[in-house]
């Protein structure tokens, strides 16, 4: 593949270029990659904590510590590679992609009541994780030739809104709320971005208020439907599903200031929290570091989303600012999203917090996310 | 349209940015704002929230008090009991429900359908609380379920302590039983009793478990522990240190009973009841204690003690015997013939007659329009008040009624001697009984007292009713001379190491002062019943023992007239007579009275007599080997020369010359074989085969 493209462009640095590799690598853009190992850094800190629990978590955060280095070697090996290669593959990734999703409809493992899984050898991928950069992919690249000005009409979005729905869709299927609804932000949000003329919006945003009821009465599960009336009011069934809610809005009420102490949490350690060490990893952090841990971490993830936005922002080609856009506008909603949620802002849907929670796939997507950011903030004078 | 080249494009996009900009720091504004809520300004209350998570108040059950009998043998004692649980939340975890299911109906040998239906009404209760589904597994249950356990998660096998009345339904009545508290009772129990309740807490529901339930119940302790979410004891060194210094309390024991009654005469009782239906209840005249008390059919408490089942609560509640009832104190019944001694203490007490008093007994006698008969359809003859005991002669006792000036002097000494009112011994639900006088009847049924009236009470029917506790407890101040004791079963209240930390004893409910010579009539009479040939129970005579008494036949429905005399074996059963039978043993300062009341037996003598008769002899023989033992009766029985008569040897206290000559010492060879038939010639020679009334 590298011999074929290299003629075209320098996707592939040649051996002639030896010594401006030692110029680049002075000033090589690392903030990201080191704002990424702080995270990771606390995450996995936190996550001992979290899998020391007498369940089915304990240990985990050694399988988790596997999957970041697995992510860091492609982000090394990624580096090597210049990100317009993304351009050509985009359409390729995308239709592999949403043949995986299928996959695991058809053959997928099943857990807790939904089929997310598909077997690799020993281990399992969660193929909806890898959808969300590959639709950013695509819509980076769908949008990179086109010249529509003054604002996108209904048409216009028709197509791009069908490169979303479809793996949208067969990711609700599984069914995970949680994912599909952060493709479904991340696409508003970037179709806001590039603008949509203002009646497009009023009419998009009546067909979206006439859609939710439809949507809630038909396209939810029971469970899902249940989650949504226990998050307007969590007391309604307080041992129920208003528990989960209940439960890690305590967890991180009761870190106060500065927190019950690293592995102190009660709420956790004693398996009061559900999912604690996966959708919920941010209560065990709360509990345990109370406020003042709490807003260390927020900062964290607010240098790293606006350094994030300001590759973006210096990126000087359409596809690089899209596509940086995309995975900083997912970053950001996993953030809000599974905060909101861990402190009862928002429905219980299941998002993992980016480098905090368990879980390959979504680890893989993050490293991948940054590796990308950082492929387009060193590679933007390199045409 | 126009097109735009990338690099305006670009700009434009930048120009953007700042948007961007601005929804992240609202975004993460957002998310602070809600840390401050959370964690600064509900922190406190959150942190409480969590505490009262993860601290569970454990009960440590303080044990109840044990129950002995007057020997110290155990009665109510508390066992382990192995409970079957199983977690729902488990269960679902682990998807196997099914199979968890199939395994645990397979290892119990019990339905699956029952499982899943036990399972389907703890739906309401949070997932992780244990439901029972089987409780009272056997050792072997206990063992294969442990073996099978790995298999099967979610389930579990809980200890508890069982309450084990150890003779199973022999007492049940006067034992009780203990239940778990229910709402309704709650209220009511923590308002009045010393002790604070809670749901689900054992408490006395009948019996001495209810009436002593301040005394048995200890208190319970508390104690914290560390609990993770499925209710789990944390036992690890951390939860310790967390947990320190919270309070704790320690459980105070309750106390134990010790019991007038003795277990081998409530076995032999019931024994001798067999299949029949009634109760019986023994007193020492001398003091008041109960030393046995049975009712029959009975029930086995420990059953009862965890929770009643249900099919068994509704085959107790639909059975016409009532097992449930303690026919002791809450049955009432007529006392028929064991009142006459009530009777002639009136008469003679009252001076209208004395023991030269002979009355004509010619089967029936005419009073007003009405005529009433004996029981005995040929008439007994001329009677006096002794052989008119023993012989049971109705009419000689409707001569006595007629000369009293009215009911209310035979009601004065009956209630003299404890009848007409409660005993006040310790158990719930005792009925009054009930002896009528005139204003009584004017109050209760506006009508004057009828003359003829007296007459039926004088033989213990009409409105006079008794429970087996009052008629034991009238004949054990007949034998003591007339002191009246209040009845009770508890001899000592002790400490579980031991210590007595007090002692009951009688106390003095009344004072009938009899006069000697009515003491010695009656007893006379009373003699005669069991150990003359003429007596009514003369087959129940115990040889050497001066085992004395009166037997009864109370009629249950109203008879034709020209039914009187049908046989009653072969009426419906719910129809025939109840047998009643009291007395004491011996003759000479009593140490039993013993009240028998043998429902639709037929007749006192053959229905209840038998019964009394068991448990005075083995009382005997159990507390006086030296006297009453079989070798000492013997070696008495042949000094005497054959004479089957204590009273004989005791010529001081009980002067037979004066019994006249109506009631002769005869030898067991005359008592068998009739050839020694008492002066009043129309007494059918074999009197054992006569309906007693």
């Amino acid at each position: 593949m590298h011999s074929s493209m290299e003629s075209q462009t320098p996707l592939f640095e040649s051996n002639s270029r030896v010594g401006m590799y030692e110029e680049e690598l002075k000033r090589f853009n690392w903030t990201l990659i080191i704002l990424e190992l702080m995270i990771f850094g606390v995450g996995i800190w936190n996550l001992h904590s979290a899998t020391t629990v007498d369940d089915k978590s304990l240990g985990l955060y050694r399988s988790q510590i596997i999957w970041f280095t697995i992510g860091l070697s492609i982000t090394a090996l990624s580096l090597l590679l210049h990100y317009s290669i993304l351009s050509r593959v985009a359409y390729f990734v995308y239709f592999a992609n949403i043949l995986l999703l299928v996959a695991v409809l058809v053959l997928g493992k099943s857990s807790l009541g939904a089929r997310r899984w598909i077997g690799f050898g020993g281990f399992r991928i969660q193929p909806s994780e890898f959808m969300k950069i590959s639709m950013v992919i695509c819509l980076a690249k769908y949008f990179e030739t086109d010249r529509t000005v003054g604002g996108y009409g209904l048409k216009d979005l028709i197509l791009p809104s069908m490169l979303v729905a479809v793996p949208a869709l067969l990711i609700m299927m599984q069914p995970d709320l949680g994912t599909a609804m952060i493709i479904l932000l991340t696409y508003g949000s970037m179709m806001m971005f590039i603008k949509i003329r203002p009646q497009t919006l009023l009419i998009l945003g009546l067909i979206a208020a006439t859609a939710m009821p439809i949507m809630y009465k038909y396209g939810l599960k029971p469970y899902q439907r249940q989650r949504i009336v226990s998050f307007i009011d969590p007391l309604s069934d307080p041992k129920g599903s208003g528990y989960n809610s209940i439960q890690s809005m305590i967890a991180v009420g009761s870190g106060q200031i500065v927190g019950k102490g690293y592995k102190q949490g009660t709420q956790s350690q004693l398996n009061f929290l559900p999912e604690h060490h996966t959708d919920f990893i941010f209560s065990v952090f709360s509990e345990e570091h109370g406020f003042v841990g709490c807003v260390i971490l927020l900062i964290l993830y607010l240098v790293f989303l606006s350094n994030a936005l300001s590759i973006s922002y210096q990126s000087n080609d359409k596809f690089g600012l899209l596509l940086s856009l995309g995975i900083t506008t997912i970053f950001f909603w996993h953030v809000f999203v599974n905060m909101g949620m861990v402190m009862g802002l928002l429905p219980i849907v299941g998002v993992p917090l980016p480098f905090m929670s368990y879980g390959g796939s979504a680890l893989i997507t993050a490293t991948a996310g940054v590796a990308i950011l950082t492929n387009i903030a060193n590679k933007k004078f390199m045409f | 349209m126009a097109f735009l080249g990338q690099e305006e494009q670009l700009r434009e996009f930048q120009d953007r940015f700042k948007f961007l900009y601005a929804a992240l720091f609202i975004g993460l504004g957002i998310l602070l704002v809600r840390l401050v809520d959370l964690q600064v300004l509900r922190g406190d209350r959150m942190r409480q929230f969590s505490e009262e998570n993860r601290i569970k108040r454990v009960k440590i059950a303080s044990p109840r008090g044990m129950i002995f009998d007057r020997n110290r043998k155990l009665l109510i004692d508390n066992h382990p009991a192995f409970d079957l649980e199983v977690i729902p939340q488990y269960l679902r975890e682990s998807k196997r429900t099914d199979s968890v299911i199939r395994m645990i109906s397979e290892l119990l040998k019990m339905p699956e359908s029952d499982l899943r239906r036990t399972l389907e009404k703890a739906r309401g209760q949070p997932s992780f609380i244990p439901v029972k589904v089987k409780t009272d597994l056997t050792r072997d249950e206990v063992a294969v379920i442990e073996s099978w356990k790995i298999a099967m998660p979610g389930v579990q096998i809980a200890e508890e302590i069982k309450r084990t009345n150890i003779y199973g339904d022999i007492g049940a009545h006067l034992l009780g039983y203990i239940g778990e508290v229910n709402s309704v009772e709650l209220p009511l129990l923590n308002k009045t009793g010393q002790n604070q309740y809670k749901l689900g807490d054992s408490v006395g529901k009948f019996g001495l478990e209810q009436r002593m339930e301040n005394t048995l119940r200890g208190a319970d302790g508390e104690k914290l522990v560390e609990v993770d979410a499925l209710g789990r004891t944390k036992l690890d060194k951390r939860a310790g240190r967390m947990l320190d210094g919270l309070p704790e309390k320690t459980p105070v024991p309750g106390k134990n009973i010790v019991l007038s009654i003795d277990q081998d005469l409530q076995q032999a009782a019931v024994e001798a009841f067999g299949e029949k239906v009634g109760s019986l209840v023994a007193i020492d005249p001398r003091n008041g204690e109960i030393l046995a008390m049975v009712s029959r059919p009975s029930f086995d408490p420990t059953a009862f003690s965890r929770g009643i089942p249900a099919e068994l609560w509704g085959k107790l509640l639909s059975n016409e015997s009532k097992p449930l009832g303690d026919k002791t104190i809450q049955d009432h019944y007529p006392p028929g013939s064991t009142f006459k001694v009530v009777t002639a203490i009136a008469g003679l007490e009252e001076g209208v007659i004395d023991e030269n008093t002979r009355v004509h007994c010619s089967g029936k006698i005419a009073m007003g329009n009405r005529s009433y008969h004996c029981h005995n359809k040929k008439g007994h003859g001329d009677v006096n008040v002794v052989s008119a005991l023993t012989q049971s002669c109705d009419i000689f006792f409707y001569r006595v009624a007629q000369r009293l000036k009215s009911v209310n002097d035979i009601a004065k000494w009956a209630t003299h001697m404890g009848l007409g009112r409660r005993t006040g011994v310790n158990l719930a639900r005792e009925v009054p009984g009930l002896i009528p006088t005139e204003e009584w009847k004017l109050k209760r049924f506006k009508q004057p007292w009828n003359a003829g009236e007296t007459l039926s009470v004088a033989i213990g029917q009409s409105y006079v009713l008794v429970t087996a506790l009052q008629l034991a407890n009238l004949y054990a101040s007949i034998g003591n001379g007339g002191t009246l004791y209040q009845p009770h079963m508890l001899r000592s209240i002790e400490s579980t190491d031991g210590q007595v930390e007090q002692e009951i004893s009688g106390e003095v409910a009344d004072r009938a002062d009899l006069s000697p010579k009515t003491r010695d009539l009656i007893m006379q009479g009373l003699w005669g019943v069991v150990n003359a040939p003429g007596g009514t129970a003369a087959s129940q005579r115990l040889p050497g023992m001066d085992f004395v008494g009166k037997t009864g036949t109370v009629q249950v429905i109203r008879i034709a007239e020209d039914k009187i005399y049908q046989k009653c074996d072969g009426m419906k059963f719910r129809d025939r007579h109840h047998g009643v039978f009291a007395g004491f043993a011996p003759a000479k300062n009593p140490v039993i009275a013993i009240a028998v009341i043998a429902e639709h037996a037929c007749s006192g003598s053959r229905g209840a007599a038998p019964i009394a008769r068991a448990v005075v002899k083995k009382y005997l023989e159990k507390y006086f080997p030296d006297i009453y033992g079989e070798k000492a009766i013997a070696a008495r029985l042949k000094a005497q020369n054959g004479a089957p008569t204590s009273l004989a040897e005791s010529p001081e206290e009980i002067n037979l010359d004066t019994y006249g000559d109506e009631l002769p010492v005869v030898g067991p060879a005359e008592v068998t074989d009739g050839t020694a038939p008492p002066k009043n010639s129309n007494e059918p020679a074999d009197t054992r085969k006569q309906e007693d009334h």
